[in-house]
């Protein structure tokens, strides 16, 4: 079979494609403002959606990270336990807006007329981003001390050292192992997926990995 | 309405370039129940990014990566496992071909099925060698050297003629 041959059997696809009519133009052309408005409400279930969600969690990021900032400066290192607790839920919150900043601009650079290799990274890296929150767990204790206070230590308060304490180094623990296990690698365990009501989600981010090593494969120079 | 371009121009263009979007839609969407739907949000993309193109790309490079990335992505969403569907009334299994099919027909089909197979980026390199693109167009549309694109095009011949070569 010679390099013609191969052509030939696609033009010949293409005069069948012509002869089947497919896509009515026409009618399309008739029905055209129908037809965007219907492409729009698609669209807005997507890219668009998702950067608007994006948006609006970033602003309520915002307002809840500026409340921590004005309680940290409020705190003034009076309290220890109650200034380190809100700094590091400070510090977490900053990182997430980070995240989600990196995000919006990321679907405001996806370019469906740019290069296919560069599109479908941009789209995979938005993707798999999402597992870069999973350190969000690791906050889980400071919302268990910003409340301690060092009398309950230094007087041996019985109840703090039966059930704060305790309850404390669960969520330490808790949040240690979530968020070493929490992983899309771990995704096919049921307790993994119970977890994330966004199963899908995750899902989306082990094949968005997949697809990015097979783009970096496919731009690999062959030899 | 998009500034730059009227409905009227674009659908002109589109129509005279339809063949690119069937069968981009015929190579990466298996389901042909799902193929309008593809068709049509390319075309939409089309005409939401009309007004960003610039009269000094090629229509065409500009089309392809529209029309590639918006099925890539949608092949990507789209669970296609089912069977090839061809959307030229061919059957969709060359076990299932009547009696009377042509010789050109079964080697359509062949083709359709060999594409089929490949992965989401090799589809678009596929396409884009039998549509007799040059290698540097290739390599503008796809976003990798041209270089690449010779070595990789020269692999796709051999699997092509080993899957006539196989059938025959």
């Amino acid at each position: 079979m010679e390099e013609t041959d191969v052509k030939n059997i696609w033009q010949a696809y293409e005069r069948k494609i012509e002869e089947s009519r497919i896509l009515n133009l026409q009618s399309w052309a008739l029905n055209f403002r129908a037809f965007e408005s219907i492409q729009q409400h698609k669209a807005g279930l997507t890219l668009n959606a998702l950067a608007g969600f994006k948006v609006r969690a970033l602003v309520l990021g915002f307002v809840w990270t500026l409340f921590l900032g004005i309680l940290l400066y409020g705190a003034r290192l009076k309290n220890l336990y109650f200034s380190f607790s809100i700094g590091a839920l400070f510090l977490f919150n900053i990182a997430t807006l980070v995240i989600y900043i990196r995000q919006v601009v990321l679907i405001k650079w996806i370019n469906y007329s740019d290069p296919i290799t560069d599109t479908q990274k941009k789209l995979s890296l938005l993707a798999s981003s999402t597992v870069g929150l999973r350190f969000l767990w690791l906050q889980m204790p400071f919302y268990c001390t910003w409340f301690w206070h060092s009398s309950w230590i230094n007087y041996s308060s019985l109840s703090f050292w039966l059930i704060t304490f305790p309850i404390t180094l669960f969520f330490t623990f808790l949040g240690i192992f979530l968020y070493r296990n929490v992983v899309p690698e771990n995704m096919h365990k049921k307790w993994v997926q119970a977890l994330l009501m966004s199963g899908p989600e995750y899902k989306s981010v082990i094949k968005a990995k997949e697809f990015l090593a097979e783009i970096d494969n496919f731009q690999k120079e062959l030899s | 309405m998009n500034d730059k371009i009227t409905q009227e121009e674009f659908l002109q263009r589109i129509a005279v370039n339809k063949g690119i979007i069937i069968k981009i839609c015929n190579a990466y969407c298996a389901d042909k129940h799902y193929r309008e739907d593809l068709a049509q949000e390319i075309i939409y993309q089309l005409w939401r990014s009309a007004g960003k193109f610039r009269d000094e790309y090629k229509f065409s490079t500009w089309m392809y990566r529209i029309a590639l990335n918006v099925a890539i992505s949608f092949y990507r969403k789209e669970k296609n496992k089912q069977a090839l569907v061809s959307y030229t009334d061919l059957p969709e299994d060359l076990e299932d071909k009547p009696d009377n099919a042509t010789e050109m027909e079964i080697a359509i089909l062949r083709l359709e099925t060999l594409i089929q197979e490949l992965n989401a980026l090799d589809k678009a390199l596929m396409i884009l060698y039998l549509e007799s693109k040059s290698y540097a167009e290739i390599a503008d549309i796809l976003g990798i050297t041209e270089t690449n694109v010779a070595t990789k095009i020269s692999r796709i011949k051999t699997r092509l003629k080993q899957q006539f070569a196989n059938n025959n």
